[in-house]
């Protein structure tokens, strides 16, 4: 039987109490008065009897008439606290005034208290009232008592006491328990010690001994063995107490088993620090490692190294063979580049100090920082060929093929490289400048290394604002055209004009070749060149108002263009408005871009050539010539690349190329335009082997649109009588 | 008035002098403090307590006897301290303080003073129970 679990709590429950008394009129006296005070009495003229009524009842309290014949108050006293339940409840025991041998006997036989017979019946009742008012409020503390130690014990947790006097920890049975220990008075601290993890051992001690000797607070986890390859891990947590002289006499504290929570916030932790598709070191590790790295090389005074590797065309692979298989060959590649460095999959968060001068050797590792990027951070290198090394490893190892999705991939990686300090001093900059030697690697045909210099950076960077202000060229028309006149010297007089794109920004002239390979590797120069075909048109309308021009300028298309289908739309728009002949463009291409593209072109061509639009070939002679493709297609026009018209009259090489040229020029109908003509010997020259149409410094260098004006009324012609001089009525003509 | 005459006639019978009795066998005050367990009568207490007493009274008197015939001082001390305390429950203060002296002597073993004490408490057992019929007649 346990004790009445809320009767006794209830102040309007009226307690209970057995009234024992052979005397019967004592026994009706007291019952009357003690019901009068609102007692619930059930009587008993015997100890035998009150035994009998136990056996299925529990009073809140028991009165016993010390003298009774039979079983005495004092025996039943005792056999009442024999059975179980009634250990703690109330027993007061009635005496005599003068008998004090009966009050000690009482005691002894386990009576709560006693009280001296007598009819003052309030005096009873208040010493009752104090009996069950005591009994409630221990009952209360076993109940919290019992509550704390269910808590504990599902809190896997225990409270301990340490005396310095004592020898061992006084422990509840709960705190036992999270040791695996069976319940005991005290547990000796060499018993609890040679449980602790044998390599932890010395540290705990050390710092046991130092928190002790200074009185502080204990909270620390420790790792225990409760039996062969149970680990548990214990935190431990406890305060000093101290005597009225301030001396630390011992510790209070608990115990807890936080082996569930440790290894929950160890995944966290491995959650938050690592890559959940390849596992390696995620970006917050790796720049945490590296953080760590620079500041050991900074404290040591060596160099460490930053390995950027990006897969090359990873995107073709998730393109084409979706991205399950890209993340199966993510981690196949994951598991190449962890081969290549003495990887530490150890999480690094705290400071490093604890663990000894090499320990930043630990923070080696691979780890992905997004996409198909990954870095390797060498935490110690002797040099860059130490990087270099490592970087040739990696291309290595990337050099059998991957199976994914039932095959084969070839996959080939960009690899660029920092190194600390040469590279840069925050690992924001050794990151930044891996990334630029890695795109220069990229730029350069990519599968390689290599390793950052500033040049790379000043054109990565240059780069990088030149395309962002290209952008914005557009928007503020800083785009302009220049126009290089081409000359008939035999017939003096210009024949057409190439139109040139220049970029006018903030007031200088930027050179072509700085930003139209950056046009074009951006794509803008599709824009860029819809652009030069409406602003060309609206030049040739301008000229052929001003003074009947009716020549055609020729513009530069990419071949991005001429693989559109919309160009012929293009152009049909550009020339319609300004209400002027096809005629009047004449699109040069370079032979490179006509035969890349064949298939798209071609048609294109004849279209454009339908419609009265001739093509130009530009820079002929240094690409891949075929003479077939000369043959089949609607071209009008050869212009001979200027590094032939360069070496006119030094070597016989080029007048013999030159002179084939123009044979293959005449033989297929096609007109010859001579470029880059800077000096009289190349004109004389070009002139015997009987090409007349000329272009270059030496007439005119590219100009503003007015200037051109300017430059053919003839008085203002630079050198003008050199070139006219030489052809009878030599008069530019309008 | 009614409560109060009431109140005087159930006075009457603890009168010593109404029941003929030497006086104060019982305690005035004592029955007092009983009566003031059943204020209003109501629950007619005292005559109740009286009766116990009665039977308590006669039951242990013949116990009383048989022990003193047999020189029984253990059981005649017992007996003695159940009247001793019942009978100063009741008022009979006098009878009960000889209780105490019997049980005493029965605790001590002095038999001979202890049967002849038992003579007189025997005795003045019987002018309790006369007095305590009187007054349940009453």
């Amino acid at each position: 039987m346990s004790p009445p679990p809320f009767a006794a709590q209830d102040p309007t429950h009226q307690p209970r109490v057995l009234l024992v008394d052979d005397d019967e009129v004592n026994l009706l006296l007291t019952t009357v008065a003690l019901r009068d005070r609102g007692f619930l009495i059930t009587e008993a003229t015997s100890g035998e009897r009150a035994l009998e009524l136990v056996l299925d009842w529990m009073p809140d309290m028991v009165v016993l008439d010390a003298q009774m014949p039979g079983l005495d108050g004092f025996d039943t006293c005792r056999r009442l606290r024999a059975m179980a339940g009634f250990e703690q409840v109330p027993v007061l025991m009635l005496t005599g005034l003068d008998d004090d041998a009966s009050i000690a006997r009482a005691y002894q036989a386990g009576a709560t208290d006693f009280f001296v017979k007598s009819t003052h019946w309030s005096l009873l009742t208040e010493r009752l009232n104090f009996l069950l008012r005591n009994s409630r409020t221990r009952i209360e503390l076993e109940r919290s008592k019992a509550r704390l130690a269910r808590a504990q014990d599902l809190a896997r947790m225990g409270s301990f006491d340490w005396r310095r006097s004592e020898p061992g920890l006084a422990m509840q049975p709960e705190g036992l328990r999270v040791f695996g220990l069976p319940a005991m008075e005290l547990v000796s601290i060499r018993r609890l010690l040679r449980m602790v993890r044998n390599d932890d051992r010395g540290a705990f001690l050390e710092v046991l001994r130092d928190q002790l000797r200074t009185s502080s607070v204990l909270a620390l986890d420790i790792n225990i063995e409760q039996y062969e390859h149970h680990e548990r891990v214990i935190h431990l947590e406890a305060e000093p107490e101290f005597n009225e002289q301030g001396h630390c006499i011992g510790y209070t504290g608990i115990v807890q088993d936080v082996t569930d929570r440790v290894a929950a916030e160890d995944r966290i932790r491995h959650l938050a620090n690592f890559d959940t598709l390849t596992g390696l070191p995620n970006r917050h590790q790796l720049i945490m490692r590296a953080e760590r790295a620079l500041e050991q090389a900074r404290r040591m005074g060596h160099q460490f190294a930053m390995l950027l590797i990006d897969l090359d065309r990873f995107k073709v692979v998730n393109d084409t063979l979706g991205h399950s298989s890209g993340d199966e060959l993510l981690r196949q590649v994951a598991q190449r580049l962890r081969a290549c460095v003495r990887h530490t999959d150890q999480v690094m968060e705290g400071a490093l100090e604890a663990v000894g001068a090499r320990s930043h050797r630990a923070l080696e590792a691979v780890g992905r920082l997004g996409g198909d990027e990954f870095v390797a951070l060498l935490p110690e290198v002797v040099g860059e060929l130490d990087a270099q090394r490592v970087a040739a490893r990696v291309l290595e190892v990337m050099r059998t093929p991957i199976v994914v999705g039932g095959q084969e991939c070839f996959v080939t990686a960009s690899v660029g490289v920092a190194v600390f300090p040469r590279d840069g001093d925050s690992v924001v900059d050794l990151l930044r400048n891996a990334d630029v030697a890695m795109y220069s690697v990229k730029d350069a045909g990519r599968n390689a290394a290599a390793i950052y210099s500033p040049t790379l950076a000043g054109t990565a960077r240059d780069k990088l604002e030149l395309e962002t202000a290209l952008h914005k060229a557009m928007e503020r028309g800083e785009l302009v055209l220049h126009y290089q006149p081409q000359v008939d010297v035999v017939a003096g007089r210009m024949v057409g004009t190439e139109a040139l794109m220049r970029w006018r920004r903030e007031g200088k002239l930027v050179p072509p070749n700085e930003f139209i390979p950056l046009a074009e590797e951006t794509g803008l120069i599709v824009p860029m060149s819809e652009w030069l075909l409406v602003e060309a048109a609206r030049q040739a309308r301008i000229w052929r108002q001003r003074f009947g021009f009716d020549q055609s300028i020729s513009v530069n298309l990419p071949s991005q263009m001429f693989s559109r289908s919309d160009l012929v739309d293009k152009i049909h728009d550009a020339v319609n408005g300004q209400g002027i002949p096809h005629s009047m463009i004449r699109l040069e291409i370079t032979e490179r871009s006509v035969m890349k593209e064949d298939q798209n072109v071609n048609p294109t061509l004849y279209r454009l050539n339908q419609i009265g639009v001739e093509i130009s070939i530009d820079d002929f002679g240094t690409g891949y010539s075929s003479l077939s493709y000369l043959s089949h297609m609607p071209i009008a026009e050869l212009k001979i690349d200027r590094v032939f018209v360069r070496d006119l009259g030094i070597t016989p090489h080029s007048t013999a190329i030159v002179q084939a040229i123009l044979a293959l020029a005449k033989a297929l109908g096609m007109r010859v335009v001579a470029e880059g003509v800077e000096m009289l010997r190349q004109m004389e020259v070009l002139q015997r082997l009987g090409c007349t149409v000329m272009q270059g410094y030496m007439f005119c260098r590219p100009v503003p649109p007015d200037e051109l004006e300017q430059w053919l009324q003839a008085a203002q012609l630079p050198r003008s009588e050199a070139w006219t001089g030489l052809s009878p009525g030599g008069v530019i003509t309008r | 008035m009614t409560r109060q005459s009431s109140f005087q006639r159930r006075r009457h019978p603890v009168d010593p002098g109404g029941a003929g009795a030497p006086p104060l066998v019982l305690d005035p005050a004592a029955v007092e403090r009983l009566r003031q367990l059943d204020p209003d009568g109501s629950r007619g207490f005292l005559a109740q307590v009286l009766r116990t007493y009665e039977l308590s009274l006669l039951k242990h008197l013949a116990s009383l006897a048989e022990a003193r015939a047999s020189a029984d001082a253990r059981r005649a001390g017992e007996i003695a301290h159940t009247l001793k305390s019942s009978s100063a429950s009741v008022g009979a203060m006098r009878f009960s303080q000889s209780c105490a002296e019997l049980e005493r002597l029965a605790k001590a073993g002095d038999t001979p003073a202890m049967v002849s004490l038992a003579l007189d408490l025997e005795q003045q057992g019987a002018n309790v129970l006369t007095v305590v019929r009187a007054m349940l007649r009453a």
